[in-house]
């Protein structure tokens, strides 16, 4: 992929997280949807910084794949908590509140855990970058085990939001989209794999700005659909 | 108490699940070394060499 194409994809997708950010502020759900807003707000942070160390360094330097990994790790974990903060508004009505938020830190705190252990097992050298890394992407299929899950949920219960149900859906496509190029790049083995991932994955990281931005701009929050026409099939 | 119990076993048994998934997705090419990074349109460094 060209530099002007990667660097517009790049602007575009940072500007997409910004009008999340400014529309849950003009629509006055910025609080209601916090932990969305976080991982938003980290991620340009994150952009940002990684912007300069690459401009000084380049990207197969030491640098910025310290600088991304790490900043990787901890996006992860924020998307993390915005994903069980969905859980909370899910579930808060049935009371499960409590259970849901002590699930979740056990959860994390055993993918930590197993994480550390994959490192110091491993041949290669302990260090806190493959750490990172490994954390990151452990929980990002958690991650996506929990939003399919959550799903199962709303059809089940029926949720009749539609911010909440199109956040969730959005959410599952985004995760289900990576573990596919994932699958691909793994199964097949090429030798453009790389390639591969170096265009579907910034282009996979615009697609969830886009879509909650177009959600919260769309949708207020007394707007409700029915789940049921989701899942019915045309006849 | 049991409902805590209930709630450490189902984040074990989703933590479980995600580890086996992940291990279905990369059992033939543990070697590509492509990284898997679900956050912003960044461009992604290869992990192989890490500092």
């Amino acid at each position: 992929m060209s530099g002007s194409v990667a660097q517009f994809i790049w602007y575009a997708g940072t500007a997409l997280e910004l009008a999340f950010v400014v529309c849950s502020v003009a629509r006055r759900s910025f609080l209601r949807y916090f932990f969305l807003n976080l991982y938003f707000i980290l991620t340009i942070g994150s952009s940002v910084a990684r912007h300069l160390i690459l401009g000084d360094f380049g990207v197969d330097s030491a640098e910025y794949r310290y600088v991304y990994f790490y900043t990787d790790a901890l996006l992860t974990v924020a998307l993390y908590l915005a994903l069980i903060s969905l859980y909370n508004r899910v579930f808060g009505e049935l009371r499960f509140g409590k259970y849901v938020r002590f699930a979740s830190v056990v959860l994390l705190l055993g993918t930590a855990l197993f994480s550390y252990g994959v490192v110091a097992q491993s041949t290669d050298r302990l260090t806190t970058t493959s750490f990172a890394y490994e954390l990151s992407q452990n929980l990002y299929f958690v991650g996506l085990v929990l939003t399919y899950l959550l799903w199962g949920a709303v059809m089940k219960l029926r949720e009749t939001r539609t911010r909440l149900v199109q956040f969730v859906l959005s959410l599952g496509l985004y995760f289900s989209a990576y573990a596919a190029i994932y699958a691909l790049v793994n199964l097949g083995g090429g030798p453009h794999s790389d390639s591969v991932v170096q265009i579907m994955a910034p282009l996979m990281g615009c697609f969830l700005p886009m879509s909650w931005t177009f959600t919260m701009w769309r949708h207020s929050e007394e707007t409700r659909m029915m789940t049921a026409q989701l899942a019915a099939v045309p006849r | 108490m049991s409902r805590k119990l209930g709630a450490v076993t189902l984040a074990l048994g989703i933590l479980v699940g995600s580890m086996a998934l992940k291990s279905a997705l990369t059992n033939h090419n543990t070697n590509s070394g492509t990284a898997l990074t679900a956050n912003g349109p960044d461009p992604v460094p290869t992990p192989h060499r890490k500092s």
